[in-house]
């Protein structure tokens, strides 16, 4: 009974650590995407600083290609709005890995118990 | 070190954990707040030689090459500047633009620090208080943990049920309207008894009074002369009074000595008699309660104005009378009775037993007065007869009046056999050492009654109810009466 319990006890904490790793991804990428709003908000805000005279570059590999203004600040709105929308659907893929995560975690509790449960049984019988 | 400072918390318990978790925050803004601080410090830095590079022309570098080697330079174009704007965006813009923008990213450092300081000084408090916590759970600490038990809650319950409780506080009320209607219960069905022993007793009770007539009128013819001239002429003094002047106890003052021989008990009774007698012959509409007070129990009479008089009296008469039968006996109670009364609750309990007894009783007072009469004095049932005889010629008078008047008429009836004389004799008795109250109620001619000051509270629907129970058991002796009217009125 024990070792069984115990087998399916040290699947489910794979699972549920590989699901940790998952979150954690999940969370890292949606920091970073985080950074890149505010830094792309910045570019944005900078941006309405230029003049028409001032001219904009945009560094593709190593090399600075030549861009217009307007262009510029289009692309950077459209940037930031994907970066919104990657944000919004982290958010989710997250809510939904926690969902995850709490079942997998009340798994774990039930089958930690069971497996103490078994154990104790083993000790009494011993 | 923070996945160690983890496990050990886990061994300590949730509030060391949470602790170090906070101050782990706080350790991570406070480097952030490091990182933010130098990177104004460069932008500090950079600003200053925006401001200074546009100066000169040109200037003379050494130009970096490599991480080993510089070589002389020259930097010209000292106006012109590249800024990466971010995510890989370059713009090339004058040294003022470039000062722009860097007062743009300052702005942004300083809100950066500035939510860091604010996180960490939130952070800050709340390690203090799972310090706090930490010595609480450890009991080393000064606090207390107050607890109350659940048993509260029961206690809460409690006094819900109390409130609800209050219901029975109303039952109470409730009760005493039950008893109300239980007593009138009780007097309707002696009213019915009545009814039903009229049927069958009256006959019995005809031949009974019959033979007390007899017995009372050979009295009468013996005693009639002696008694008859005093009374009368007491009684024409009372009715005038009555009349003329609200103050009787002039007349009662003189009639005393007369009647003191007399039963007291017998005395109130007669009065009341007169009394109704007195406003029918007024014609006072009105109705008119009167309360006597006397040595006797309590008598309340109410005058509906249509010829139906209801006297009420009190249960210590009835039980008096049931139970011992002997007017010193029954005084005694009454006097003892009226000094129970010590609250308004008593004189309505007292009122409420006279409805009670009155039905009932009634019968019972007749015989037992009739009894007690002849136990006391021959003239009490002479008088009782003599009432049974009036009554017939049509006027109601309630049985308790007659048995009271009875005791006190006897002399009266004697003396004259209409019904005028007996008023006199009554009055005279009530005058006897005994305490009138009048009604406020309005009344034209001013009654010796003889109240208790707790009586008048009597309601008046009480009388009403009363008033018609008793009007029946008063028919039967009416209708002696009326016989024995006649002879008198003959004689």
């Amino acid at each position: 009974m024990a070792e069984a319990i115990q087998k399916k006890l040290k699947a489910e904490l794979e699972k549920y650590t590989q699901m940790q790793k998952d979150v954690s991804k999940s969370m890292s990428a949606r920091q970073k995407l985080e950074t890149q709003l505010t830094e792309n908000n910045i570019v944005k805000e900078e941006m309405d600083l230029l003049d028409s005279t001032n001219t904009v570059y945009k560094l593709i590999g190593p090399v600075l290609v030549k861009q217009d203004l307007e262009e510029a600040k289009s692309t950077v709105a459209k940037r930031l709005e994907y970066i919104n929308g990657e944000i919004q659907r982290y958010e989710t893929l997250l809510k939904d890995m926690e969902k995850k995560s709490e079942q997998h975690r009340e798994v774990l509790s039930s089958l930690q118990q069971e497996f103490q449960r078994a154990q104790g049984l083993t000790v009494g019988k011993v | 070190m923070a996945e160690k400072g983890k496990m050990s918390a886990e061994h300590l318990g949730g509030v060391v954990r949470l602790r170090e978790e906070q101050e782990k925050v706080v350790k991570n803004c406070e480097s952030r707040i490091e990182h933010w601080l130098e990177v104004s410090g460069d932008y500090e830095a950079l600003n200053d030689r925006l401001k200074t590079l546009p100066d000169q022309l040109s200037y003379d570098i050494m130009v970096p090459f490599g991480p080993l080697a510089f070589m002389p330079g020259k930097l010209v174009h000292t106006n012109e500047v590249t800024v990466l704007l971010g995510d890989n965006w370059f713009t090339k813009c004058s040294a003022k633009q470039a000062q722009k923008i860097v007062d743009h990213r300052l702005k942004y450092v300083k809100q950066e620090l500035d939510d860091l300081t604010k996180t960490i000084k939130n952070f800050e408090a709340r390690v203090g208080f799972a310090k706090d916590l930490e010595t609480m759970s450890t009991g080393k600490g000064d606090f207390v943990d107050i607890r109350e038990e659940v048993g509260n809650i029961d206690a809460s319950v409690i006094k819900g049920k109390q409130r609800i409780a209050h219901k029975p506080k109303s039952k109470p009320k409730l009760d005493a309207v039950f008893d109300l209607n239980e007593e009138d219960e009780e007097s309707g069905y002696g009213e019915d008894k009545k009814g039903i022993l009229t049927e069958e007793e009256l006959w019995a009770r005809l031949d009974e009074l019959e033979k007390l007539e007899e017995l009372q009128d050979e009295q009468d013819r013996l005693s009639d002369t002696t008694d008859m001239n005093g009374e009368d002429t007491s009684s024409s003094s009372s009715e005038e009074e009555k009349e003329g002047d609200p103050t009787p106890p002039v007349n009662g003052l003189s009639l005393k000595p007369s009647w003191a021989t007399m039963p007291h008990s017998t005395a109130p009774p007669s009065t009341d008699r007169e009394e109704e007698e007195d406003e029918e012959e007024d014609g006072n509409c009105l109705p008119t309660i009167y309360f006597s007070h006397t040595v006797e129990p309590k008598k309340v009479r109410i005058n509906t104005g249509k010829n139906t008089t209801l006297k009420f009296s009190e249960r210590k008469e009835q039980k008096d009378q049931k139970r011992k039968k002997k007017n010193g006996h029954s005084n005694g109670h009454s006097h003892h009775e009226l000094h129970k009364i010590t609250t308004p609750a008593d004189i309505y309990r007292l009122f409420v037993d006279m409805k009670n007894g009155e039905p009932i009783p009634r019968k019972s007072i007749l015989k037992s007065r009739s009894r007690e009469n002849s136990v006391c004095s021959d003239t009490s049932e002479s008088s009782a007869a003599d009432f049974e005889e009036r009554r017939i010629t049509g006027r109601s008078f309630s049985h308790d009046e007659t048995t009271h008047s009875d005791t006190s008429d006897g002399i009266t009836e004697e003396d004259s056999p209409t019904v005028v004389p007996l008023h006199p004799a009554s009055r005279f008795e009530a005058f006897s050492g005994t305490v009138v109250e009048k009604d406020p109620m309005p009344l034209t001619v001013p009654h010796l009654t003889i109240a208790q000051p707790a009586l008048p509270t009597i309601l008046e629907r009480k009388q009403e109810e009363v008033a018609p129970e008793a009007s029946p058991p008063q028919q039967p002796p009416k209708r002696v009466s009326k016989f024995k009217a006649a002879r008198l009125q003959q004689k």
